[in-house]
């Protein structure tokens, strides 16, 4: 059976097309006709690949959601979630979007200062009774930074930061905990 | 003779049992009895010469499904929203992106990249498609993949449709070089479909370019890192994580096995219909495609 073996030239279509015309390529290949009726979206020409250079960049846009700005929020407050992500379930709500979820919520209900929000989503959330344990951000002044807490074991950051070295980014979820024992948390096993 | 247990064997380390050694074709592929070498006309049309319906006939068998957009109802075996749960829309890191997959891509999600489903839904339906065009008109079609996770998979999936694989190291001159390897007369795959565009290290599969030599056509599962110039039928979809490769490895022996199912019943009702009048009935069964499964 005759053939051309230049891939790099036409697609296979154009070059059995053409054999066939010319009269070279006695028979039709089986898949000839079937190509003739459904024809794909792009012919399958070679292209070669070229880099970009200077300051072209790709078209592709990156792909963000309102709520995202929430989410940045709600993690860096209180680092990451204290519930662990179940991927088995299709349905799991993690912590994070129980936050965005209220945050929406109370958005529509009127409220417009964005701290406020943060402090009323948080309080919800506590009287829904989900934990939420504040993280110390690495960039944190050492006086009076507190602003709000939502803990229920109200755990001072200045004696914390006081005793130990800095930090302790993903806090545990205990119920019982006092100040006292934070520090013993806390410190470096 | 060659028991039954070393077959898969061969099949993986690429030879396909050729309709020309039957001592090799008795346990892999039931039915397979073609003539000698390959005819290109049509399929259907035997070596021996036969009166003059039957070629009517035959031709209406090769002609008729063409005339329908969806012949054999691949629509139906899938979904955006299937395709979304069997993660198909998820490409890989923005480095990693190859230049001529960004018309697929949708968007990137902190730094990953995600398939446009929509394109692929289009791009899957007129492959799975041609794919059982392709089986209804007996061709061979053969099973790419490099990918070890899924080798076992897409073997398996081959043997279930009656069809061929090829998983291991692909020797050089293999379907270039095809009489000295092979044998003489030995007859080329009809369709090759990827389901792994890449070879282990990450280059393009020696065979999209041979395929392309060869005018094979190809179908071929595209990840955001493959080049999908010379597929001819590209599918962009993510060709690593095992639910996505099942699913297609599902869809694949479906459309096949449907296709093949189609055949026979269109055989069986031209014959039934014999020499009486294939005019008149011909047009009323074309009208209803009626699939048993």
């Amino acid at each position: 059976m005759a053939r051309s073996r230049l891939e790099t030239v036409g697609s296979v279509f154009s070059r059995t097309r053409d054999l066939i015309r010319a009269g070279v390529l006695n028979e039709k290949p089986l898949w000839f006709d079937i190509y003739n009726a459904f024809p794909p979206l792009r012919e399958p020409v070679f292209r070669r690949p070229r880099l970009r250079y200077g300051k072209a960049k790709a078209a592709i846009q990156d792909i963000l959601y309102p709520e995202d700005r929430i989410r940045a929020k709600f993690y860096s407050a209180y680092g990451s979630g204290q519930k662990a992500f179940d991927l088995f379930n299709p349905n799991f709500k993690s912590t994070c979007q129980q936050f965005v979820e209220k945050y929406i919520e109370l958005q529509k209900l009127g409220e417009t200062d964005e701290e406020k929000l943060f402090v009323e989503t948080g309080k919800a959330l506590l009287a829904a009774g989900v934990i939420l344990r504040r993280v110390e951000a690495r960039t944190q002044k050492e006086g009076g930074h507190v602003s709000w807490e939502s803990e229920p074991t109200g755990v001072k950051p200045q004696t914390v930061l006081e005793k130990n070295q800095p930090l302790q980014e993903v806090p545990q979820d205990q119920h019982l905990e006092t100040s006292e024992e934070q520090p013993k948390g806390l410190s470096p096993p | 003779m060659v028991p039954a247990a070393t077959v898969p064997r061969l099949l993986g380390a690429g030879v396909w049992p050729r309709p020309l050694r039957p001592h090799l074709l008795q346990s892999a592929t039931p039915g397979r009895a073609r003539p000698g070498g390959r005819t290109l006309a049509s399929a259907a049309t035997p070596a021996v010469s036969e009166p003059e319906d039957s070629i009517d006939v035959s031709d209406k068998i090769l002609s008729q499904p063409l005339k329908h957009s969806d012949f054999f109802n691949v629509k139906e075996l899938f979904s955006v929203r299937s395709l979304f749960d069997a993660r198909v829309h998820l490409g890989h890191k923005a480095g990693c992106r190859h230049r001529f997959m960004e018309p697929y891509i949708f968007g990137s999600r902190l730094g990953q990249d995600i398939i446009d489903l929509e394109q692929t839904a289009a791009h899957l339906q007129l492959a799975l498609n041609f794919m059982a065009h392709v089986a209804y008109r007996k061709g061979i079609i053969l099973f790419v993949g490099r990918n070890r996770q899924f080798s076992h998979l897409i073997e398996t999936t081959a043997r279930n449709c009656g069809e061929y694989a090829h998983t291991r190291y692909f020797k050089g001159g293999l379907l270039t070089n095809a009489p000295l390897l092979l044998g003489p007369m030995v007859r080329l795959p009809d369709l090759i479909i990827f389901l792994h565009t890449l070879n282990n290290v990450f280059e393009p599969h020696v065979a999209v370019r041979d395929a392309a030599k060869m005018h094979i056509p190809t179908v071929g599962v595209v990840d955001t890192n493959c080049n999908p110039c010379l597929i001819t039928y590209p599918i962009p979809g993510n060709d690593d994580s095992p639910p996505s490769i099942h699913l297609f490895c599902r869809l694949f022996q479906t459309t096949i096995n449907r296709a093949k199912q189609k055949r026979r019943q269109m055989e069986a009702l031209y014959r039934l219909q014999g020499p009486e009048g294939l005019g008149a009935r011909g047009q009323g069964l074309a009208a209803s495609p009626s699939l048993g499964a």
